[in-house]
């Protein structure tokens, strides 16, 4: 058997070009179809997982999906703001727990979260290096983006601008990373968590500048009225808020109107759920929707699994097809050999030894294929995860 | 056969190790608020802290994290107060603007009781001013809203409630002690308050001055004729600051400085040569020394009334 | 060594009949069936071998009758006892030169390959000269290179006789003399009887014994009594 093997080997290895081809299509063809179950599955269970934490989710009206996205996975496409003050009408209501999100600044293309201390106690994230944030400009990194780029406590991150040429924009925070998340296998491991009150100044609804009132201030003035101090271009804003200058930092404007993206709402119990999601409901004419984000999922990898099924149809027809070939290929093959059939059976080769040899060359490439292909699937199933969070 | 027999043991013994292992019931995690665990409950300023303690007793931890010879409203609380605030289960506001430092922190929303929520349609707005500096604080400034509303005994008794409240959400087992200890502590505070309006009505309409601007909802719960000067009570006024003060006095002939804190002996004796009487009205933001909340506002309120017997003497 | 008696064959809807009443080759001689094409050398060799099985009459190799031994016996005898040399060498193109020797070791569970064997193959490799060559394949051998390398292999299980069809027919003359050279020289050390068939007149000198077929019809029976020189 070896003497067999070793000869099937020995072909395969010399017509490598012809070996690779077929085993690349066979590999694919199997591969394929169980890859992007494995892909389906894993994405189902945990976009379902993820959704299933997740109570309720309050934002503008629009799309349900891109609302429940960008509240639960992150994603960059960011809908449309409500005003912060609805984050207290929640609170007030009694019925549940209201946390806020805001999710739309980036630092290079990691997302900047910003939201309250509570988020941390509804997903059970903890500190694993470090401490919590505590301060305005302090931020939580998740452990995966941690280790990607080496981050560790004390490090500082910079937030990006949303637009390089909108100067009066949205401009560049120096945040100072207080802590690192431990490992929580979901869509938190990879973004950077501020307070919102941090997010509102990266927007530049605060600012911290030198104190205008002092004399040594006299030239960034541009007139004084009252009690109303007005200052020239040349006053400079903060971009890092230190121990030094955090005092100056201050807020314009009523927190209340200040940019959310959305709100996670935590009912205190399922009749507080029924009660909350009746009054959105029942008031038409507001600028608000709830949404149960596994509801909103469900119809996502409804459409997912009918792509599925048509993906997979359409691939084992190329799959029956691919085999096909390759079956004529090694029909071909035989023929080529033919001689050397006969020079093996002349010399004494025993039938079985000879036919094992001509079947070793299929033999090896099936195996390998599948070997492959398993392979693949496996390392699909093992990094799902994270391919389905880079394409969220 | 013999080692067969003995491999087999060998395996059912592990299996059953196995079973039981992770047959073992987990340990619970502690329940917050279970029969047995504080409440933790930190305050912003000393006067929450004792309503707190005062209405939990001994079923929670009251803290005031902040120093005793700092003005708790311009307190900047360094990183590991913040975390003891982050880690309490209740974090009690005082309300109006009080302690700007929580603009800066981050703290659980959830967690977070604005004790002056029931009036908040009855702050007091302040005509804004510029900035100046006094005391370790440093620099700030008066404007925005006024926010020592525990001066009204009124305001200080729904603040209360609101406290009690809290602390019946946090932890409804122990409702009954909340109830109980809350009605005696309300009972107290408005005893003060027929107490001080007693003495507000003897005094009504007087002109008094005092030493610093954070008497308005005691003014206001009161009806008081009250202005303001921005003296510091360790400091003796400058020269310009009697002036002004004594341009104040034409329109506001006050007999009465009410200081925030024992004045220094030079104040007293110039305002006593101005016929100006002195009398210490603690606000009590920070904790007092010697006594708590009721007895330092009790002695403030004799303070008031020591001054109007002798100045009926007088008259 | 070898003894045929009475055999009859014919080639399934072919008219070519081959008829030998006896023939009778000693071990350790070199005998040389040689004759015009289509007069049936190839095929009283592939008889001989046991390749190609008799309508009637008996083979003998070797003590041994194979005309009655299964198909299966039969290939597990000639692995073992006849080496084979080819006009055209017949080497894998896929296998090295030392695997090409080694192949009947590989496919063949008669024979059983180990260091031994594999000191005999580097062995018999250099007794021809290709020593250097084993890790090259067929394609980069000269014509000479690849006949030895043939006869490497059809040497290597130690074979009692070596059955070679025109061993010398794809050569030119001066690769012609030097293979037949080491064929001798490697059949006089091994002590083999040679059968070869040749149309090469020029060479049959060297044989012990020249079996001429040119007497015969190409069409028709073939007869061969004894030793016919």
């Amino acid at each position: 058997m070896k003497g067999i093997l070793y000869l099937g080997w020995r072909y395969l290895t010399y017509h490598w070009v012809k070996a690779v081809i077929l085993i690349s299509s066979i590999t694919l063809i199997l591969f394929l179809p169980a890859g992007l179950r494995v892909l389906v599955q894993q994405s189902r269970s945990q976009l379902t997982l993820r959704a299933q934490s997740t109570p309720l989710v309050i934002g503008a009206k629009g799309s349900p999906l891109e609302l429940v996205l960008n509240a639960c996975y992150f994603s960059s496409k960011v809908p449309e703001f409500i005003p912060y003050g609805h984050v207290e009408e929640v609170l007030q209501s009694g019925l549940a727990t209201a946390i806020p999100l805001y999710v739309r600044f980036h630092a290079q293309n990691h997302p900047i979260v910003g939201t309250s201390l509570d988020y941390f106690d509804f997903r059970d994230l903890h500190i694993a290096v470090g401490r919590q944030m505590s301060r305005l400009g302090d931020c939580v990194v998740g452990a995966e983006l941690a280790r990607e780029q080496g981050i560790q406590p004390g490090d500082t991150i910079i937030s990006s601008p949303e637009n390089v040429f909108d100067l009066a924009g949205v401009y560049p925070l120096q945040m100072k990373v207080a802590g690192i998340l431990a490992f929580s296998d979901s869509p938190d491991d990879a973004v950077i968590f501020v307070d919102i009150k941090t997010a509102w100044i990266i927007e530049g609804l605060a600012h911290g500048h030198e104190d205008l009132t002092r004399p040594a201030a006299a030239q960034r003035v541009l007139k004084q009225q009252d009690n109303v101090v007005i200052g020239n271009a040349s006053v400079v804003e903060y971009t890092a808020i230190t121990d030094k200058n955090i005092n100056s930092f201050h807020f314009h404007g009523d927190p209340a109107a200040f940019n959310i993206t959305s709100i996670l709402a935590v009912p205190n119990d399922h009749k507080g759920k029924t009660l909350l999601i009746g009054r959105y409901k029942a008031d038409q004419a507001t600028r608000y929707q709830i949404l149960e984000p596994d509801t909103v999922l469900d119809e996502l990898l409804a459409t997912i699994m009918t792509i599925e099924r048509f993906v997979i149809t359409a691939l084992v027809t190329v799959g029956i097809s691919t085999l096909v070939i390759a079956a004529l290929v090694f029909m071909l093959s035989l023929r080529l050999r033919k001689r050397e059939i006969i020079t093996m059976t002349r010399i004494g080769g025993s039938r079985l030894a000879v036919n094992c040899i001509l079947v070793s060359e299929i033999v090896c490439v099936l195996l390998t294929s599948i070997v492959l292909a398993a392979g693949l699937t496996f390392a699909t199933a093992r990094y799902a995860a994270d391919v389905i969070r880079f394409f969220l | 056969m013999k080692v067969g027999f003995v491999r087999v043991r060998i395996v059912l013994l592990m299996l059953g190790v196995c079973c039981m292992v992770s047959c073992s019931p987990e340990q619970e995690k502690p329940r917050p608020g279970a029969k047995g665990d504080k409440t933790i409950v930190c305050t912003v300023n000393y006067p929450l802290a004792y309503f707190a303690k005062r209405i939990g007793g001994d079923l929670i931890d009251a803290r005031f994290p902040g120093p005793i010879d700092e003005d708790p409203a311009y307190w900047q609380p360094d990183t590991a107060a913040i975390e003891q605030f982050q880690k309490a289960d209740v974090i009690l506001l005082n309300g109006a603007g009080y302690a700007k430092w929580m603009e800066m922190v981050s703290l659980p929303t959830s967690k977070c009781v604005n004790t002056s929520a029931a009036f908040k349609d009855h702050y007091i707005d302040l005509v804004a001013e510029l900035t100046h500096s006094h005391g370790p604080a440093g620099k700030h400034a008066h404007g925005g809203l006024a926010f020592t509303t525990w001066l009204d005994f009124s305001l200080a008794a729904q603040q209360s409630k609101a406290i009690k409240d809290a602390l019946v959400k946090r932890a409804p087992e122990h409702t009954a002690d909340f109830e109980a200890n809350y009605a005696g502590l309300e009972k107290d505070l408005m005893a003060l308050d027929q107490e001080m309006k007693m003495v507000a009505a003897e005094i009504k309409g007087t002109p008094i001055v005092v030493s610093h601007p954070v008497y308005q909802y005691w003014t206001r719960g009161y009806g008081l004729n009250v202005q303001s000067v921005h003296w510091e009570p360790d400091e003796v006024p400058t020269e310009t600051q009697w002036q002004e003060f004594r341009k104040m006095l034409v329109g506001h002939p006050s007999q009465c400085m009410i200081w925030e804190g024992n004045p220094a002996a030079e104040a007293v004796d110039a305002l006593k040569a101005m016929q100006i009487e002195s009398i210490t009205f603690d606000p009590c933001g920070a904790a007092p020394s010697e006594k708590d909340f009721l007895d330092s506002m009790q002695k403030n309120i004799q303070e008031l009334q020591k001054y109007i017997i002798q100045d009926s003497i007088k008259e | 060594m070898i003894a045929l008696k009475d055999i009859e064959f014919q080639y399934p809807k072919s008219d070519f009949q081959l008829q030998i009443q006896a023939l009778k080759i000693d071990s350790g001689q070199l005998a040389a069936f040689i004759g015009p094409s289509g007069s049936g050398k190839t095929t009283l060799l592939n008889l001989i071998a046991g390749i190609l099985k008799p309508v009637a009459g008996l083979v003998q190799v070797g003590g041994r009758e194979i005309t009655q031994m299964q198909d299966s016996v039969c290939r597990d005898f000639r692995i073992a006892n006849i080496g084979l040399v080819f006009q055209e060498f017949e080497l894998l193109e896929y296998l090295n030169a030392l695997d090409n020797i080694l192949l009947p070791y590989r496919i063949n569970p008669a024979l059983q390959l180990n260091a031994h064997v594999r000191e005999r193959a580097v062995a018999l490799a250099r007794d021809v000269g290709i020593e250097t060559q084993l890790h090259r394949y067929p394609q980069q051998l000269s014509q000479g290179e690849r006949q030895r390398l043939a006869i490497c292999r059809a040497l290597l299980p130690d074979p009692c006789l070596l059955l070679a069809d025109e061993p010398t027919g794809n050569l030119d003359p001066a690769n012609k003399e030097h293979v037949l050279d080491i064929l001798f020289e490697c059949i006089s050390k091994t002590k083999a009887t040679l059968v070869a068939v040749t149309h090469d007149t020029g060479i049959v000198d060297r044989f012990d014994s020249v079996i001429d077929f040119k007497h015969f019809q190409s069409v028709g029976p073939v007869s061969v009594k004894g030793d016919s020189r």
